[in-house]
C-alpha cells in the first residue's frame, strides 16, 4: 500500500485496521523445543513390545509403574499430569516423526528442523516460523505477534518481520530513565499529530504497550489454582499464558526445555530424565489449567531434534536415534491417541558397535506435521511456501 | 598514521577489553572521532537543512561537525570525495572493524569457522563500518547492493560463503560498474548456492533440465525487473547459458577449491537466443559474459535500477523526471555507478525530497549512534535491539532483500523508542555516550538538540510536547519522535 492510498483510505474510514478483526479472536501456536534429542520412547512406553524390555534392561519403564493408555502404549509415570488431557482427547502424539538428516548431530538436526529444511530438498531462507510470519504478515503484525521466551532468538524465528525475545512480560516496557507517564504522553501527542501510516502505527503501538502495562500491574497469579514448575520453563509458560489471556494478537510463542541428551544414567521411572519429564508434564498441565477459560485459543506443539535408540548403552544411557514422538495439546488437536506406526529397527539389523541411525525410523516427515499444525492454528494461512518443495501429506493430528 | 592489521592483532593479543578502550582513546584523540574542537550551532531553519539532508541520505546521518564540514567544502566537492572512498583515510574505523578474522577468508576456507562466529563477525563488521567509516556513501551503497543482491546467511552453506561475497562482490564493486557487479555476483560461490546455480547442469545425452532459479532472479530482481519484457523462454535460455558454473569446496587437487568454476560437461553448449539476441553454440564459459552483457544493457535494466535507487534515496514515489535522468545516465555510462549517483544527488528532485523517507531500523540505529558520538564495539547488546526491530543483518529469507516500503517496519516501533531512550540516558548496554560534551558545544540550549538530531528547528507544537526538565529524556524523546524516524 502506498502512503497516498493509505491516507485516502484513512480519510474514508477513521477506524484503525486492527479494530475490524478483534485480536481476542486470534490463535496462538506455542512451540516447545526439547533440546538435546529427547528419548520419547520412555514418554510413550511401548509396553506391549518385548523388544523394548529386552533392549533396555536397565532403562525400560516397568509396566507396573507406567500409566497404560492403550494396548500398545503407556505413559511414563511422570507424565501423570497429562493423563486426563489425553483421555479428554486434547493431548496426543505422532510416533516416529523425524528429519531426514542422518548425521546424528544435535546442531545439524536442530538447524535443519528450525529452518524447515530437508537434506534432499531446496533449502529456503530463514526459519520456518520466520517464513510463515513473513508470508502472512498483515497490517496488524506487531511487536507481540511473535515472542520467544529467553534471551536468544531461536533459529526457527529468523526472518520474521517482528519478534520479541523476552524472559518476562515486564521486559515489554518503555525503558525510560525519567517520568514514564510524561514519555507516554509525549509519544502519544507526537504520533497522534502525525497523519501518516507512521502516526497510525505509533498510536497503535502505544495502545498495545498500555494493554501490556495494565497486565503488569495485576493478574500475575495463575488462574484456577494452576501451579507451574518452579523453574525457567514453568516461568516462561506462565508468561505465555499471560500474553494469551491479554488478547494481544500473539501468534507464535517459542520456548525451550533443555537437558534431554541422556547418554549417561538416564534413569527410568525416576532419575535424570524423569525429572525433565515431570517439568514438561507439570508445565503443560499448568498452562492448560491456567488457560481454562481460553481453551480454543491456543495449540501447543512439542518437538525435539531426534529420538534416541531403543537399546541402552553401557553407561545406562541412550544414544542418538532418528524418529521421535511429536506431541500436541489443545482443543484443535485430535488427541487421545498416538498416530503413526512403530517402525522399530529389526533386531537382526541392530549392530551395537556401529554408530548410525537406530531406534525408530523417521517415518513421518516432520514438515508434514509442522504444516498441519500451522494450518490447524491459522486456517487461512499460506503454508505451502513455508516448506517449498515438500510433500505435505495429511497426518491427522489436527 | 597508518596501522596495519598485524599491528592491530598484536595489540588485540594484549587483551581485548583494554584494547577496546585504547582504540577509543586513540580515535578520540588523534582521529577526529571526538567532539570537534569548535562546533557552530546546528542548522535551525524551518525546513531540514539541505546539507543535513544530503548527509541523511548519502550517509548514515551526520557525525557531529559533519554538517559544518560539508558546508565549508561545498556539497559537490563533498560528494566527489565520497565517490572516491580510496582517497579518504579511514584508520579510526579500521581500528574498530578490521579485527574480525573471518572476513578475510576465502569461500572455501571460511568453513573453518563455527556458524555463530561467522554470523557475529560479518554483522559486527558491517555495523561498525556503517557507524564509524568516513567513507559513508560507500557504506550506504554497500547496504543498497547487499539488499539488491540479497543472500540469507541461513540458507544452505551461505553463511560460509557470504563473507567473501561481501568483500569480493559487494564492496569491490559498490561504487564501480554495474555490469562488473552483476558479473561478479553471477559466479560468487554464495550466489551459486543461494539461488541454486551450483546445481544448474545440462549433461549431454541425458534429459537434464536447467535449474532456472538464478536465471529468473537475475532478470526479475537483479537487472530488468519483473515486467522488464523478458519471456519465460528467455529465462530458460539464460539458464542454459549459465549451466555448468558451479561450486564444490571438496574438489581434490584443485588449488582454487574455494572458488567457483566452470564444468564443461555440465554446460549446454548449443545455440541460445536471449532477448532476441543469438548466442552462438560452443561459447562455453563465455556464454555467461554474453548473457550478463545482454541483460545489463537492456533498457529495462537502466529503468529498474534507476527506480530502485530513487526509491531508496529520493522518495518511495519518486517523480518520473528524476528516474528518467538517472536511467539515462545509467545507459549513457554503461552502468557507471559513480556517474549515476552524481546525477541523482545533484538533482533538484533530490533536494526537494527531505523528510520523505522512513529510516529502516539499521539507519535509525546508526544515525542515532553517530549523532550522539557513541562509543561501541557493536557486540551482542547492540545487535540484539537491531534484531528486535526486525532488521538482523544478512538474515532476510527471500532473494528480494529487506524492503524499502514502510509497512513491514511498522510492527517494531516500540523497540525503536526503547533504543532511543536507553541510548540517550546511557542505559543501552554495549554503548557509551556522553551527552555532556555535546551539550557544552550547544551552549546548554536544550532546543539545539532538536536541530542537531533532525536538521531543523522544532515547531512550537513539537517543542511544547517535548518540553521537560530532564535532558536525557528530552533527547530520548526526540530519538523516539516521528520526525527522527524519517529522513
Amino acid at each position: 500500500m502506498t502512503r497516498r492510498s493509505l491516507i485516502s483510505k484513512l480519510a474514508l474510514a477513521a477506524a484503525p485496521t486492527f479494530a475490524a478483526v478483534p485480536r481476542e479472536e486470534s490463535h496462538t501456536l506455542i512451540h516447545v523445543f526439547l533440546r538435546g534429542g529427547a528419548d520419547t520412547l520412555n514418554l510413550f512406553v511401548p509396553h506391549a513390545d518385548d523388544r523394548y524390555y529386552r533392549l533396555r534392561p536397565g532403562l525400560a519403564i516397568p509396566v507396573k509403574d507406567a500409566i497404560k493408555i492403550s494396548d500398545h502404549y503407556a505413559l511414563h509415570p511422570a507424565m501423570k499430569p497429562l493423563e486426563s488431557l489425553y483421555k479428554e482427547g486434547r493431548f496426543g502424539a505422532v510416533q516416529s516423526v523425524g528429519v531426514d538428516n542422518t548425521s546424528g548431530s544435535h546442531f545439524d538436526c536442530q538447524d535443519q528442523m528450525e529452518h524447515g529444511d530437508s537434506m534432499h530438498g531446496t533449502p529456503a531462507g530463514g526459519g520456518w516460523l520466520g517464513r510463515f510470519l513473513r508470508l502472512n504478515a498483515t497490517d496488524s503484525t506487531s511487536a507481540l505477534s511473535a515472542v520467544a521466551i529467553g534471551t536468544v532468538l531461536p533459529e526457527s524465528l529468523r526472518g520474521a518481520p517482528a519478534v520479541s525475545v523476552v524472559e518476562r512480560i515486564e521486559d515489554i516496557a518503555l525503558k525510560n530513565s525519567g517520568d514514564s507517564a510524561k514519555a507516554v504522553q509525549a509519544l502519544k501527542a507526537m504520533y497522534g499529530a502525525d497523519v501518516t501510516l507512521l502516526g497510525q502505527r505509533g498510536v497503535e503501538t502505544l495502545d498495545l504497550f498500555q494493554r501490556v502495562s495494565a497486565l503488569q500491574g495485576k493478574g500475575d497469579a495463575p488462574e484456577h489454582g494452576a501451579a507451574y514448575p518452579k523453574d525457567g520453563f514453568g516461568a516462561g509458560l506462565r508468561e505465555i499464558a499471560r500474553l494469551i489471556k491479554a488478547g494481544l494478537g500473539l501468534q507464535i510463542a517459542c520456548i525451550d526445555l533443555g537437558g534431554w541428551d541422556t547418554h549417561f544414567f538416564q534413569g527410568n521411572a525416576s532419575g535424570t530424565q524423569a525429572e525433565k519429564i515431570k517439568i514438561l508434564a507439570e508445565g503443560l498441565a499448568a498452562l492448560d489449567l491456567d488457560l481454562k477459560s481460553h481453551r480454543t485459543r491456543y495449540t501447543v506443539m512439542v518437538t525435539t531434534e531426534f529420538g534416541r535408540r531403543v537399546y541402552e548403552n553401557a553407561s545406562l544411557g541412550t544414544d542418538h536415534g532418528r524418529g521421535f514422538a511429536l506431541m500436541a495439546l489443545g482443543d484443535r488437536v485430535k488427541g487421545g491417541r498416538v498416530l503413526g506406526t512403530w517402525p522399530i529397527q529389526a533386531e537382526e539389523d541392530l549392530n551395537v558397535n556401529t554408530p548410525g541411525p537406530g531406534g525408530l525410523h523417521a517415518e513421518t516427515d516432520y514438515r508434514a506435521v509442522f504444516a498441519e499444525v500451522l494450518r490447524g492454528c491459522f486456517s487461512a494461512a499460506e503454508v505451502t511456501n513455508v516448506f517449498p518443495g515438500a510433500a505435505l501429506k495429511p497426518v491427522g493430528l489436527m | 598514521m597508518k596501522l596495519t592489521r598485524r599491528h592491530l592483532l598484536s595489540t588485540a593479543a594484549l587483551g581485548l577489553a583494554s584494547c577496546d578502550r585504547v582504540v577509543t582513546q586513540i580515535n578520540r584523540e588523534f582521529l577526529c572521532e571526538g567532539v570537534p574542537g569548535k562546533m557552530p550551532p546546528p542548522p535551525a531553519g524551518v525546513d531540514i537543512d539541505p546539507d543535513f539532508h544530503l548527509l541523511s541520505r548519502a550517509a548514515f546521518g551526520p557525525w557531529p561537525g559533519d554538517v559544518w564540514r560539508l558546508k565549508k567544502m561545498g556539497n559537490e566537492a563533498w560528494l566527489e570525495q565520497q565517490l572516491h572512498p580510496e582517497r579518504i583515510d579511514d584508520t579510526a574505523c579500521d581500528l574498530r572493524a578490521e579485527r574480525f578474522e573471518s572476513i578475510y577468508f576465502s569461500a572455501g576456507d571460511a568453513y573453518e569457522f563455527r556458524k555463530p562466529v561467522l554470523r557475529d563477525e560479518i554483522t559486527r563488521h558491517t555495523l561498525l563500518r556503517a557507524i564509524y567509516s568516513k567513507r559513508q556513501l560507500f557504506e550506504v551503497m554497500v547496504e543498497f547492493w547487499t539488499d539488491h543482491l540479497n543472500i540469507d546467511l541461513e540458507k544452505g552453506d551461505c553463511i560460509y560463503l557470504k563473507p567473501s561475497d561481501d568483500r569480493d562482490v559487494i564492496r569491490k564493486h559498490a561504487l564501480g560498474n554495474f555490469h562488473d557487479l552483476i558479473r561478479a555476483s553471477a559466479t560468487s560461490p554464495a550466489m551459486l548456492v543461494y539461488l541454486d546455480g551450483k546445481s544448474n547442469k545440462v549433461r549431454r545425452k541425458t534429459d537434464d533440465k536447467p535449474n532456472e532459479n538464478y536465471a529468473r532472479e537475475l532478470m526479475e530482481l537483479h537487472t530488468m525487473g519483473v515486467h522488464g519484457g523478458y519471456t519465460q523462454q528467455d529465462v530458460y535460455e539464460a539458464a542454459r547459458c549459465l549451466s555448468g558454473w558451479t561450486f564444490d569446496r571438496n574438489r581434490f587437487f584443485a588449488l582454487n577449491a574455494g572458488e567457483s568454476f566452470f564444468k564443461p560437461d555440465w554446460h549446454d553448449d548449443g545455440e541460445k537466443r536471449v532477448l532476441g539476441q543469438v548466442i552462438q553454440a560452443r561459447g562455453k564459459q563465455k556464454d555467461l559474459d554474453r548473457l550478463v552483457e545482454i541483460v545489463c544493457s537492456h533498457p529495462s535494466t537502466a529503468k529498474f535500477i534507476a527506480t530502485k535507487l530513487c526509491k531508496r534515496f529520493v522518495s518511495m514515489e519518486p517523480p518520473a523526471s528524476v528516474v528518467e535522468k538517472v536511467a539515462a545516465e545509467f545507459t549513457r555510462t554503461r552502468g557507471d555507478i559513480k556517474c549515476v549517483l552524481r546525477v541523482l544527488f545533484g538533482s533538484p528532485e533530490f533536494a526537494k525530497s527531505h523528510g520523505q523517507l522512513l529510516k529502516r531500523p539499521l539507519k535509525f540505529m546508526v544515525t542515532a549512534l553517530r549523532a550522539l558520538m557513541a562509543d561501541t564495539q557493536a557486540d551482542k547488546p547492540l545487535l540484539e535491539p537491531l534484531q528486535r526491530m526486525g532488521h538482523g543483518l544478512f538474515q532476510y529469507p527471500t532473494p528480494d532483500g529487506y524492503p524499502d516500503e514502510e509497512l513491514p517496519w511498522m510492527g517494531t516501533l516500540m523497540w525503536r523508542w526503547n533504543f532511543g531512550m536507553a541510548l540517550a540516558s546511557g542505559k543501552q548496554n554495549g554503548v557509551r555516550v556522553n551527552l555532556y560534551e555535546l551539550r557544552k558545544q550547544m551552549h546548554f540550549v536544550p532546543e539545539a538538540w532538536f536541530a542537531h538530531l533532525i536538521g531543523r528547528k522544532p515547531t512550537p507544537e513539537e517543542l511544547a510536547t517535548l518540553k521537560t526538565e530532564d535532558e536525557a529524556q528530552f533527547v530520548g524523546l526526540i530519538l523516539a519522535s516521528p520526525a527522527f524516524q524519517r529522513c
